[in-house]
């Protein structure tokens, strides 16, 4: 399973396509993140960056799954599947690249806000619900991207509306009272942004709603895979 | 490898490509699959390599090592030969220094520096052919493997199945190249209207039809009528 994650990992990086949302990350990097927290509110607004890191995240991690997972040709993923030995091997493996990858284009995104939280002396635990909010966030945006793949979704501007449209959805019914089928971004934004405190206490409700939500589209995610003819 | 009443289709309102497909393969034993362009052989083929799932029916005994070596290589891809060749060993957990042994076997140990994309068709498909043998595999599915090979290859390609097949290997084939025709208790599948069947020469619905054509007109006509999916032999051969 290693073996074919790294095989995934390696195509994505030697075919360029890493390229783009390495881009993208760069620019919110550019544009957003560099611009500092200061005053005597300081602490507060950078713990307030590490809430909104992951939500401007979320849209470019799930576009990198989908590209990670889309750059084998087709028939390629047949002779990975014949080469791997269990069933579930390629579907596991795809994702654990996914998620390496998405891991590492976080970190790129992180490393401003971290040293500026640092830097301006936010509270230890805030700075860590940071990295683990990402690490959890990262979790749903990899199985969004995976659910509009080509071994799902097999028409390209299909299935790119539909990263879209699932992102979208995704906020949207955040607002409402289905919130409770939404990443709950609406929660840790504001939790963030009501200071270190709130962020910390309000994290393990957003943490057990992610977690449950990865869960849940993830078998199913499963499930499609193995039923797929 | 047993498939028992097997059916199969691509979507749930699209015709059966395959239906009531009832057939064994036998260990260290070889099976042609026949039938014009079209009719479902590479499906089978698919179907038996455990790349697609019957709709219907069930497919049981296929060991767990499988060698598939498609049609056509997937040449876009960002790797060199070589580099391609090692992440495909890692993923079959066999060793690196299993590459060269093959590469040297199938003649194309001098371009494991190549590019995958600036392959020729015929470099691609050793490749193809190359990654399908890697692992030792206990079963070997090879579409249209001898397309675009280099004479000294097809040539050399037969003996290499009779090998594999004495250890135990059991291939299937579909070859419209005809480059197995000379080996010996091979089973022929013939695919048309959805449904499998096997040739044999004490098959009831079989007869035999001579065809006189030209000296210069014979490669064509036979290329041909296997293309059409019939059991095609030459006396002098």
């Amino acid at each position: 399973m290693i073996a074919l994650a790294r095989f995934q990992m390696a195509g994505y990086v030697r075919s360029l396509r890493v390229l783009h949302p390495l881009l993208a990350v760069l620019l919110i990097v550019g544009l957003v993140l560099l611009q500092g927290p200061s005053g005597p509110d300081a602490s507060d607004l950078a713990v307030g960056t590490l809430g909104d890191t992951p939500a401007f995240m979320f849209p470019i991690w799930a576009w990198a799954a989908r590209a990670l997972l889309d750059t084998q040709p087709d028939e390629q993923r047949a002779l990975s599947a014949t080469a791997a030995r269990h069933r579930s091997t390629p579907t596991v493996a795809g994702l654990l690249a996914a998620y390496t990858v998405n891991l590492a284009l976080g970190a790129i995104a992180l490393i401003v806000p971290l040293l500026q939280a640092v830097s301006v002396k936010a509270p230890g635990k805030a700075i860590a619900t940071g990295c683990a909010l990402c690490l959890l966030v990262a979790l749903a945006a990899t199985l969004l991207g995976a659910w509009t793949s080509r071994a799902i979704i097999p028409d390209p501007g299909v299935s790119l509306l539909a990263l879209l449209a699932g992102a979208a959805a995704l906020l949207l019914l955040g607002l409402g009272r289905l919130s409770w089928l939404a990443v709950p971004m609406i929660e840790w934004l504001r939790a963030a942004h009501h200071g270190p405190n709130a962020f910390v206490s309000d994290f393990p409700a957003v943490a057990l709603h992610l977690l449950a939500w990865s869960t849940i589209v993830g078998t199913a995610y499963f499930i499609k895979t193995r039923t797929n003819r | 490898m047993r498939l028992e009443n097997v059916a199969f289709r691509y979507r749930r309102r699209d015709p059966w490509v395959l239906k009531d497909v009832t057939l064994s393969l036998t260990p260290g034993g070889i099976t042609e699959v026949t039938g014009r362009n079209g009719a479902g052989k590479s499906t089978l083929l698919r179907l038996i390599a455990g790349l697609r799932h019957p709709h219907r029916g069930t497919i049981e005994g296929r060991p767990r090592r499988v060698g598939y070596a498609p049609e056509r290589f997937p040449v876009d891809q960002p790797f060199t030969v070589g580099s391609y060749l090692r992440h495909m060993a890692a993923i079959r957990r066999v060793p690196s220094r299993a590459i060269g042994p093959w590469a040297e076997r199938l003649a194309f140990q001098h371009l494991l520096d190549v590019r995958l994309p600036e392959l020729s068709k015929g470099s691609a498909q050793k490749v193809g052919l190359a990654q399908a043998l890697l692992a030792d595999p206990a079963l070997l599915i090879l579409d249209e493997p001898f397309a675009g090979l280099d004479a000294t290859t097809r040539d050399a390609l037969p003996a290499l199945i009779t090998e594999l097949t004495t250890r135990g290997t059991t291939v299937v084939v579909s070859d419209h190249q005809r480059c197995i025709e000379a080996l010996p208790d091979v089973t022929r599948l013939h695919v048309a209207d959805a449904t499998v069947t096997p040739l044999t020469p004490t098959s009831p619905n079989t007869r035999v039809l001579e065809v006189i054509v030209r000296e210069d007109e014979i490669d064509t006509v036979e290329t041909k009528l296997r293309a059409d999916g019939y059991d095609v032999r030459r006396p002098d051969r």
